[in-house]
């Protein structure tokens, strides 16, 4: 698994948060202005386009992917439950505020 | 030794209205001056033959985009292995379209009833007179198997089509019209169409063809118009 | 005549063999000899050292003691008797070689004179270009040639640093359309300026109001395009034509908005005979729904009045025109050939989808792309609007354009300059090592960059003069805002050989691994992620496109054998023996590996939202003709499935000569009548064009192309 972020991006730091994503064996991705390397990572998976309108973006094992936050929280928590890594319960609805949660 | 000789993943040209797949099969039975997939006809032990489930394997990765899988020839007929061929594409759910000369509707009628075909194209060379095919066909041809085929595949219910390419010094417009009349008689659903297909000089059977001029646009026109009462039953 | 001549050609003829790599166009050979014909014996006897002295101390830096003693011996020659007539030329070549001998380059350089030798005049003037033969030879066109060789001249010298200079002459970059350095490269813009000011050009020998009817509008619309014409030097390009002459249909039949349409085609189709007998680099943009920014804009009417509607009430009038047009191009021209321009590209967006007979027009497209190849699919995906306005390019549309799109006259739309970076090079000399290739690479888009800020400085130059300067178009203010607005310009950064980078760097090609392909979008990421830091940093915008590179493929492929032999003959594209070499445009796949059109469009495109001023992939077909609803099928997966940017189909067309029919696929002779005086018509880069006047390099990369046959070459598939 591959969790596509960004610096100061709210959703992106709920995830980091909740979940002790390194012991789940999730890769981090951080997409900024010097990355190429993570910007080249998310073209090969074709989620540039998905990227500049929403951030965090996972992507699966199977190679497809989710962009909405529920659903990748979702995957997150079966992650964390398969892996046995104890993980924190979801806080009341954090928003994005601004245009902070994408690539752009 | 029959077999897949040859493979296009994305074709745009040999399935009306979709994408498709088209496996090419070995051999054939008969020697057409103008084929241009003579290499096949005459040579196909000089081509590998590839595994099917190698095919299938490519094939799946494109699964959203192909329509269908073609499969063209030579003669496909004639290969031994296609049933099982074919049954192994419709197990894997793809639609399944044949192209066929129809020298052999024995072989037809069991893949229909055994549901293993979705489309069928076949190539008619001329009108059924046993002279004028049989030099079309470039070898003597029962015309009783393809009168069969021909009933066949239009009792069939099954999407169809009947091809004939047009060669300047074999076919005369009446050709197209005789075949107009022929498949008339046929008022199946959906009803038989034939296309009809001017001749291309490029790397023909008979070298001599590759010195033919084909029909030019006005006077292919004139043929296509023949056929345009067939055409235009179809909705 | 009717040679159509896209302006967008380079001259560039490469390198001569054996000549210092990057120099023979350079200013060494074409500077230093006499144009002008001898003076007379009067200009002789008027002789007056005086003039050295004050040419040196206007046009240089030098002291009036060192100018004084130049003049002296300047004229202790002449007067020894070896010079038998003076020109003006002559002197000024013999005070250049003394600066040299006193060792003083620098004032050589700006003391230098810029023309052509008369060798070369005579031969582009009498003689049949044959190695430039996509010059339409003629008065028009041998003026442009010589005007474009001397302000290409004077680029290098005066308006670029010599770092950048160099960096063009020697291949490191391509500074695209020198001979063009006093216009912006292209310009994209919208009917409704021409609807709401008419045609008021600045210095024009009238003025028209705005157009009552709708054949005045296209009488103007072609005029503005061709004024246009000779003040970029790349494509002209119109947003949603038929939804803004929607406005102007509303009271014609079928019938004659058919014969608008063709009047529209054939009037583009045919400008060949403007500036440098080219035609107008045109493209049309098409949408068949009213695009969401411009629903509930207040329509422009006959007279540039507002009709009460908005243009969100003319849908089924801009469909109306949007058919036509696309019989126009299904008709082809009198002999069957497609049109070369104006190009039409059609947007594809999920509004497209939910509005009503767009299944009927994707196949009426779709049948256009299969018989004739003219559409273009552009793909805009979610809520992003865009504007394509050259070749490929595309903006999408930020916040404040979306609130020009309300008057939608003041969207206009220009690139200053394309700027092409060899990236075969770059691996050349990384040596196999990553981190050099990255800094190299970093070096490469700094230089681009400097090189479009000196452009722009000299571009701002001009425009200070306003209206009664020399960019009096550009300059004028119809509604307030000069008709450039350079504060918006786009700076382009082009690539060249992605694939053959990868060859070098990492042995095998672009398309043959996962890892090769990882590889080829970090350096497209680092590229961009460059020029989003430079864009911030300078304050102009950088955006990556992926140069349609006609010849520059060609040129840096020349210029890099030459330069370092071995190792580049081992990755070149082409055919080596005939010289018909070339690198790869962009990033695409090397054109002749066997690959599906599915495959091409989902590989290919994976690079496309990081080149955001536009891609596009090439399907070939050569001579099948396809099935209008299988295309159709392809579109809407290639929109649902990709990142996908642009797609074209490209046949091959054989028009013959003497019995002037059109056949399918190219071929030695008319298969209709056996003539050998035939046209070979398809696709260079981003247009149709005769390949008989193509380059060597695409000529060689044509003989390459993979057409989408059976995997086993020997085995034809069934069309005939």
């Amino acid at each position: 698994m591959t969790l596509f972020t960004k610096e100061d991006c709210v959703l992106c730091d709920r995830l980091k948060g909740r979940f002790d994503l390194a012991a789940m064996d999730v890769v981090v991705e951080v997409l900024d202005d010097r990355n190429s390397g993570a910007l080249a990572h998310l073209a090969w998976h074709s989620l540039v386009e998905t990227a500049r309108k929403t951030l965090p973006v996972l992507v699966l094992d199977d190679c497809t992917s989710v962009a909405e936050f529920s659903v990748i929280e979702r995957h997150l928590a079966q992650r964390a439950s398969a892996y046995g890594v104890a993980f924190h319960v979801a806080a009341a609805g954090v928003n994005c505020e601004g245009d902070s949660c994408s690539f752009n | 030794m029959p077999g897949i000789k040859g493979f296009l993943e994305t074709s745009f040209v040999d399935w009306p209205g979709r994408v498709c797949a088209v496996l090419f099969l070995g051999g054939c039975n008969l020697r057409c001056p103008f084929c241009h997939n003579h290499p096949l006809v005459l040579d196909q032990e000089s081509f590998p033959a590839c595994g099917l489930e190698e095919v299938m394997a490519r094939l799946a990765r494109s699964r959203q985009w192909l329509g269908g899988i073609c499969v063209s020839g030579g003669e496909p007929t004639l290969d031994p292995a296609l049933p099982g061929m074919l049954s192994r594409l419709k197990e894997d759910g793809w639609a399944v379209k044949l192209d066929t000369n129809g020298t052999r509707p024995q072989v037809l009628r069991s893949l229909f009833r055994a549901g293993l075909v979705d489309t069928v194209a076949m190539d008619v060379k001329a009108p059924l007179v046993q002279e004028k095919y049989d030099r079309l066909a470039g070898t003597p041809v029962d015309l009783e198997q393809i009168r069969e085929s021909i009933r066949l595949i239009g009792d069939s219910g099954l999407d169809h089509e009947f091809r004939m390419t047009v060669v300047p010094g074999f076919h005369v417009e009446e050709d197209v019209s005789l075949w107009a009349e022929t498949l008339d008689k046929f008022s199946g659903e959906p009803p038989s169409r034939l296309t009809v297909q001017n001749f291309n000089p490029r790397s023909t059977l008979d070298p001599e063809l590759m010195e033919v001029i084909p029909f030019p646009p006005e006077v292919f026109l004139r043929f296509r118009n023949r056929a345009h009462p067939v055409e235009k039953c179809v909705a | 005549m009717g040679v159509v001549m896209p302006i967008k050609a380079e001259k560039e003829k490469g390198v001569a063999g054996g000549t210092a790599p990057g120099l023979s166009r350079g200013p060494g050979e074409t500077t230093d000899m006499a144009l002008f014909v001898r003076t007379s014996q009067e200009d002789m006897t008027g002789w007056n050292r005086q003039r050295i002295v004050d040419a040196l101390l206007r046009e240089t830096y030098i002291d009036k003691d060192t100018a004084e003693r130049i003049s002296i011996d300047v004229e202790q020659t002449i007067a020894s008797g070896k010079v038998q007539a003076i020109t003006g030329p002559l002197v000024r070549e013999l005070v250049n070689a003394k600066l040299l001998d006193l060792g003083l380059e620098q004032a050589r350089r700006m003391h230098t004179r810029l023309g052509v030798p008369l060798y070369d005049v005579d031969q582009l003037l009498v003689h049949p270009n044959k190695e430039n033969a996509n010059v339409p030879h003629g008065p028009e066109a041998t003026n442009m040639t010589l005007a474009e060789g001397i302000k290409k001249e004077y680029a290098l010298l005066h308006v670029f640093s010599p770092d950048v200079a160099d960096a063009h002459l020697n291949g490191d970059l391509h500074m695209h359309d020198l001979g063009f350095i006093d216009r912006p490269y292209c310009s994209g813009q919208s009917l409704e300026y021409i609807k709401k000011f008419g045609l008021n050009l600045p210095h024009a020998l009238s003025m028209a109001k705005p157009a009552k009817h709708a054949e005045v509008l296209l009488a103007h619309m072609v005029k503005f395009a061709a004024a246009l014409q000779s003040h970029f030097a790349g494509a002209i390009g119109w947003d949603a034509v038929n939804l803004f002459y929607a406005p102007y249909l509303e009271n014609l039949t079928d019938r004659e908005v058919h014969q608008l349409a063709q009047m529209l085609i054939f009037e583009f189709s045919q400008q060949a005979v403007a500036r440098g007998g080219q035609a107008i680099f045109s493209d049309i943009n098409i949408y068949w729904e009213v695009p969401k920014h411009f629903e509930n804009v207040p329509a422009i009417g006959p007279c540039g009045k507002y009709t009460g509607k908005t243009y969100g009430e003319y849908e089924k009038h801009a469909q109306r025109f949007a058919w036509a047009l696309f019989d126009v191009y299904k008709e082809g021209d009198a002999c069957g050939r497609p049109f070369f321009f104006p190009k039409p590209l059609v947007h594809i967006t999920e509004k497209f989808f939910k509005t009503e007979g767009h299944m009927d027009f994707l196949h009426h497209i779709c049948d256009v792309a299969a018989d004739k190849g003219n559409t273009y699919f552009v793909f805009d995906r979610g809520e992003t609007a865009k504007i394509s306005e050259c070749c490929r390019l595309s903006f999408k549309l930020d916040a404040s354009d979306l609130e020009d799109a309300k008057k939608p006259w003041r969207m206009r739309y220009s690139a200053l300059q394309n700027i092409t970076i060899n990236l075969p090079r770059v691996a050349l000399l990384a040596d196999g090592d990553d981190t050099a290739l990255f800094s190299l690479l970093t070096d490469r888009i700094m230089l681009a960059v400097k090189g479009h800020e000196q452009k722009r400085k000299f571009i701002e130059k001009l425009m200070a003069h306003g209206e009664n300067g020399p960019l009096s178009l550009l300059a004028m203010k119809l509604d307030g805002e000069e008709y450039l607005r350079l504060h918006r310009c786009t700076y382009l950064v082009g690539m060249v050989g992605l694939n053959e980078l990868i060859r070098i760097h990492k042995g095998g090609e672009l398309h043959q691994s996962d890892d090769a392909m990882k590889f080829g979008l970090k350096v497209i990421a680092h590229m961009n992620l460059m020029c989003r830091k430079m864009s911030e940093e300078a304050g102009m915008r950088f955006v990556l496109e992926q140069t349609p590179a006609e010849s520059t493929a060609y040129r840096f492929a020349k210029l890099d054998l030459a330069q370092f032999g071995a190792p580049v003959r081992e990755v070149l594209q082409g055919d080596m023996e005939r010289g018909e070499i070339y690198y790869t445009n962009s990033t695409l796949f090397n054109v002749g590996t066997t690959m599906s059109p599915i495959e091409r469009v989902q590989r290919e495109g994976l690079f496309h939202p990081l080149i955001e001023a536009g891609s596009l992939t090439h399907i070939w077909l050569g001579e099948a003709q396809p099935d209008k609803k299988a295309l159709a099928d392809f579109v809407i997966n290639v929109f649902r499935y990709t990142e996908n940017d642009q797609v074209a189909f490209s046949p091959e067309f054989t028009a013959c000569l003497d019995c002037n029919r059109t056949s399918r696929g190219l071929v030695e002779k008319c298969v209709y009548c056996d003539s050998k005086h035939v046209d070979g018509i398809t696709r260079i880069t981003g247009y149709f064009t005769k390949t008989s006047s193509w380059n060597k390099g695409k000529i060689g990369e044509l003989r390459d192309r993979y057409r989408n046959r059976n995997r086993f070459s020997q085995v034809g598939s069934k069309e005939s």
